[in-house]
């Protein structure tokens, strides 16, 4: 499963294809998609509904597995993994940052943080250290016993990228992290992203709709029809 | 199921103690196994608290149904359990199994009476006691509405009331037994004077019939739900008096008026013995004492048993309803077995986006299954201990039903119910079986959601 | 109708709940209804019917009742003697006797027991109880089997359970010993037939004059000495009344006749004689009655409340929309009632008239031994018992969600969706 670590991207996606099967109909997805990411890079995905964008985020955090192609992850080739294999290497190498926040609403903000630390063998004093530097970092410090019905929208996003960076993962996937926040919430999420970014090194990989998050990344890849059409980032000269 | 039930009850407490002790190692391996966090498990059942408190109160119920109706069964195996020496043997007619139907010839009795074997009191007679039982058919026409004005007493006619209470090993709880004629002279209510027969009652059997008395009678009464030593009452067209009652609690002799054979037997056209018990010197001597009568004693053709084994085969009755609790409780338990069903898989159905975020982050499917079995676990467990609560209340309620062997007769009896620790346990471990397979196959669905349909 | 038709589809929104509530429903109401069958059936037994029921004659205080055969022959008169005594409609008696195929005293056991009624042929279809109760083609097979029991007095019918113990069949032959005080007394018999199945699956019948011909027969065999229960093995005597005076007429013409003193006997209707049996069974019955089925209603209502409350849970939005529609609040709980209703009384219904063809078909009764009652068998009221219990726990069950489905408030529900 593992090569000699190359200096090169930390995401390799080579020729990857992925195609769903309704009854007897073939629906392409991705066609022949090759992509590299570089360490600590912050990489920005657009495109039209239906253009594979999810997919391919799915594929690169090892939610799925690709049809056809490789994908290396570091010196994992992920593409190769088993279920079992890939859920224990999610819990190490990724964070992943939804939508509508997926809080767990009967756990606090402390112990939905704490939920993917519960499968790393630590003691309780190692994770409630790495909870409270999470918390921190993302200044929800004065809400731990606080449960999702007790959050706004943009807190329970602080919350679920703290859950995100709380293992440390060495790759911080975000699907329209600011897709349910006022504009408000939406500038105050994508700094985070940002300091973390600058902060801890992070490789991150966004979807988005949102020009705003858009123009924060280093670089914009466009998908459509499952293929890739790169863009510089907006704030590069014309 | 019926199998199952039997081998609980009649296993014996160890059984029981075994399989509880097997449930708590389970369920904490099950804590150990899982990861997500139980706080989760149990704070979305406090969340939900409505449906979890209906489907742990249908625990509760059928629970609770189980367990008065095996103490009612145990209170009945206890009373035939306490009863018989184990070092007497009961003789009765060849071919007989209840004494309702034997006939002894007195000539037998005295010649088997006089058997090596038999032990002696002080005066050096035998320890032996010459009864003859009897079943009336007594009238009660003060009987409430919607009861009958007829009952079966039963009666026991003795010759030797002190060598029968040393026989039978019973001390009265007050009077005195009755005297050796059997009757004594009474002023009645009204002036008159009369011979009356002096019965000695069991416990049972004296609340029976005092509760059975006329409301007037009743409110006239020293103890209205009782008849005490010196009360009258009516029995086969004669005035009776209680000289006593006997300490026969967990006994059948409970259920029995004792009097004088010779003053009794022909009020009912009884006049010979049913039965004779003998005092061997302890249970192996008992033993072969009953197979010498059966097979090597050639002066009568007699049945003899060594006692205890005569009142264990009154537990044919004991095994049938033990058999009807097991199909009814099997039936009722299935019922609460799609009860909580159904609630476990409106939760798996209403969080199935926690579940995609529990196998985002990478907790495995069996993890999912162990929270979600868990939760069916806590409800069967709360549901289960309420019950267990619950029929604790029934434990020392009085009723009456009747035992019998094989072959037809039986004895009415008035016992106690009783709510034990082996019944508790198997409560207990009926709601666990019950939440394992309800809790089971929702929470194999939970293990099987894609996490990516779910998050979609 | 639509609203009935919108009713039956909302039941088909989660037919995985819709199932298992109609699976837990099922069994519940099948304990409910087949208690239910066994308390119906005792309470015809031991209720006295007001005309053309039946009286017994027995010895008047102890059990088992024997009294001397020669009190027959008055009895079934009602021992009437005088210028306006009344005369019973019918009679038939009961002699017992308990015997058994091994004729090796060390193996007799249960098994090879057999417990017979001597009876009149005559007497069988008119006077044994169950007989109106018989099918055409039962009532057939029995006329069939009495009119060879008139010809062959050494003829046996035998009732199924014994039967299949013994493992015998219809035209075979048997030899009975006797047993207990019928010691000495044996019989060979010929297997006529057996009895429908039901009350009599564990009783056999002989024809009275066999019986009484051994009986007289024994001193010849047993150097003049009589059968200890030559004198007394009379049990019972069955009159058939026409009604309550005419009973009580027989009843004093019995009781004060001078010509039954030793033993003195009693007369009492049937169902008393059934009462007085299962007196000492009052508790057991009461705790079916009282606590077994009650318990069995509520956890019932309990399953079906928690599959209501969860459906209306899930469908806020949706009472919310029908009441923007202009549905009303009452519109909303009959909605809710409705569909618990149409599931509860449709199991209900299906689950009770299912029972009735097993058990009464297929299974030939339930096996409930309780006093002399061995089999049970469900009536057809029982069906309307099913439909009762599943509309009542329906409502019990689904009141409580229906207004709280009701008391929706719209303005919340559309507040949390946005």
């Amino acid at each position: 499963m593992s090569s000699p670590p190359a200096d090169g991207p930390l995401v390799r996606v080579r020729d990857v294809h992925k195609f769903y099967l309704r009854g007897s109909e073939r629906i392409d997805v991705l066609n022949g998609l090759t992509l590299d990411v570089a360490e600590g890079e912050f990489l920005g995905l657009m495109g039209p509904s239906g253009s594979g964008k999810t997919t391919l985020l799915n594929l690169i955090a090892g939610l799925d597995t690709p049809s056809q192609g490789q994908i290396w992850v570091g010196d994992q080739l992920i593409s190769a993994m088993s279920e079992a294999q890939l859920a224990r290497w999610r819990t190490r190498h990724i964070g992943f940052i939804f939508q509508f926040y997926h809080l767990l609403p009967v756990l606090s903000a402390y112990e939905n943080v704490e939920l993917p630390l519960l499968l790393l063998g630590l003691s309780a004093a190692q994770r409630r250290q790495q909870v409270l530097n999470a918390l921190e970092l993302v200044g929800l410090s004065d809400r731990l016993r606080h449960r999702p019905g007790q959050l706004s929208g943009g807190q329970q996003q602080r919350v679920g990228i703290a859950r995100a960076i709380v293992t440390d993962p060495t790759l911080i996937v975000a699907d329209e992290p600011t897709g349910d926040l006022d504009a408000r919430s939406a500038e105050e999420i994508l700094d985070l992203l940002c300091e973390i970014r600058a902060t801890l090194g992070k490789t991150i990989l966004l979807v988005t709709h949102d020009p705003r998050a858009a123009v924060r990344a280093d670089r914009l890849l466009h998908l459509d029809k499952g293929l890739l059409v790169e863009h510089a980032p907006a704030s590069s000269p014309p | 199921m019926v199998s199952i039930l039997r081998e609980l009850y009649y296993g014996g407490a160890g059984t029981v103690v075994f399989l509880l002790i097997l449930s708590v190692e389970a369920i904490l391996l099950l804590l150990a196994a899982g990861r997500v966090p139980l706080q989760y498990s149990l704070r979305n059942l406090l969340v939900r608290w409505k449906t979890t408190l209906l489907t742990a109160l249908a625990f509760t119920l059928v629970v609770a149904v189980m367990a008065v109706m095996l103490a009612f069964v145990e209170g009945m195996k206890r009373l035939t359990e306490g009863t018989g020496e184990p070092g007497n043997v009961i003789v009765l007619a060849e071919g007989n199994t209840d004494e309702t139907f034997s006939n002894l010839p007195v000539g037998d009795l005295t010649d088997i009476e006089q058997q090596p074997g038999v032990l002696r009191d002080a005066q050096g007679r035998p320890l032996a006691s010459r009864e003859c039982y009897m079943v009336i058919n007594q009238p009660f026409p003060d009987a409430p509405p919607g009861r009958p004005k007829r009952r079966f007493l039963q009666v026991r006619g003795i010759d030797d009331i002190e060598r029968a209470a040393a026989v039978h090993n019973l001390h009265l709880a007050e009077g005195q037994w009755f005297s050796p004629a059997g009757v004594e002279e009474r002023v009645l209510p009204g002036g008159t004077r009369r011979t009356v027969v002096q019965g000695v009652l069991g416990r049972g059997i004296a609340e029976e019939l005092g509760r059975a008395r006329g409301p007037q009678r009743r409110a006239q009464a020293v103890n209205p739900d009782r008849l005490e030593v010196g009360d009258l009452f009516e029995l086969a067209d004669r005035t009776w008096v209680v000289a006593g009652i006997m300490d026969s609690e967990a006994t059948t002799f409970n259920s029995e008026i004792w009097a004088k054979r010779s003053v009794v037997g022909p009020l009912v056209g009884k006049e010979g013995y049913t039965t004779l018990v003998v005092r061997t010197a302890g249970p192996a001597a008992a033993i072969r004492f009953k197979n010498f009568l059966e097979r090597d004693y050639d002066k009568a053709k007699v049945k003899a048993y060594v006692e205890t084994e005569y009142y264990e085969n009154l537990t044919q009755t004991t095994t049938q309803f033990l058999i009807a609790i097991a199909v009814v409780t099997f039936f009722i338990a299935i019922g609460g077995v799609f009860g909580v069903m159904n609630t476990m898989f409106a939760a798996v159905s209403q969080r199935r986006r926690d579940i995609g975020v529990l196998r985002l982050l990478g907790y495995g499917r069996r993890q999912i299954l162990v929270a979600f079995l868990l939760e069916s676990l806590v409800i069967a467990l709360v549901g289960g201990l309420l019950g267990c609560a619950l029929s604790t209340l029934a434990d020392g309620w009085s009723a009456t039903s009747v035992i019998s062997g094989h072959a037809g007769g039986g004895k009415f009896v008035v016992f106690r119910l009783v709510v034990d620790a082996q019944i508790l346990g198997v409560g207990l471990l009926l709601a666990l079986a019950m939440g394992l397979i309800g809790g089971l196959v929702p929470a194999w669905s939970a293990m099987r959601l894609k996490p990516l349909e779910v998050l979609r | 109708m639509k609203f009935l038709v919108l009713v039956a589809k909302n039941l088909r929104r989660n037919p995985l709940r819709t199932v298992l509530t109609a699976l837990g429903t099922m069994m519940l109401v099948m304990v409910v209804t087949l208690v239910w069958s066994v308390l119906w059936f005792l309470d015809q037994a031991t209720t006295q019917r007001s005309e053309n029921f039946k009286a017994i004659v027995t010895e008047r205080w102890s059990i088992p009742s024997r009294m001397p055969y020669s009190y027959a022959a008055t009895l079934r008169e009602g021992a009437a003697r005088a210028p306006g005594d009344v005369r019973p409609l019918d009679w038939m008696t009961w002699q017992f006797y308990v015997g058994t195929v091994e004729p090796s005293p060390q193996k007799i056991s249960l098994d090879n027991m057999v417990f017979v009624v001597a009876i009149d042929p005559d007497k069988a279809l008119t006077m044994l109880e169950g007989m109106d109760l018989l099918t055409p083609e039962q009532h057939r097979e029995m006329e069939q089997i009495v009119a060879k029991a008139k010809v062959n007095k050494q003829g046996i019918v035998m009732g199924r359970t014994q039967m299949a113990r013994l493992n015998k069949r219809v035209g075979e032959r048997i030899n009975l010993y006797g047993l207990s005080n019928f010691k000495g007394l044996d019989f060979e018999f010929e297997i006529l037939g057996q009895f429908p199945p039901g009350r009599y699956d564990g009783l056999s019948a002989m024809h009275v004059d066999y019986f009484n011909s051994q009986m007289d027969a024994y001193p010849s065999r047993h150097g003049g000495r009589k059968h200890p229960l030559a004198d007394r093995s009379l049990n019972i005597v069955w009159l058939k009344v026409p009604d309550d005076q005419a009973f009580n007429h027989i009843a004093a013409q019995i009781e004060s006749s001078p010509l039954y003193t030793s033993p003195p006997v009693k007369v009492e209707t049937l169902s008393s004689g059934v009462g007085t049996f299962m007196e000492a069974f009052r508790d057991l019955l009461w705790g079916l009655r009282w606590v077994l089925t009650p318990a069995c209603l509520v956890t019932l209502s309990l399953v079906i409340a928690t599959a209501i409350s969860i459906s209306v849970r899930e469908r806020q939005l949706e009472f919310a929309v029908l009441k923007v529609l202009g549905f009303r609040p009452g519109q909303i709980v009959l909605l809710v009632v409705g569909e618990a209703l149409l599931l509860g009384v449709s199991v209900g219904v299906a689950t009770a008239a299912g029972l009735f063809v097993l058990v009464n078909w297929y299974l030939e009764g339930i096996r409930f031994p309780i006093g002399f009652f061995d089999v049970f068998f469900v009536p057809p009221m029982g069906v309307a018992v099913g439909a009762a219990v599943g509309a009542l726990t329906s409502l019990a069950g689904s009141l409580v969600p229906a207004w709280t489905a009701r008391n929706v408030k719209v303005a919340d529900v559309f507040a949390k969706v946005a």
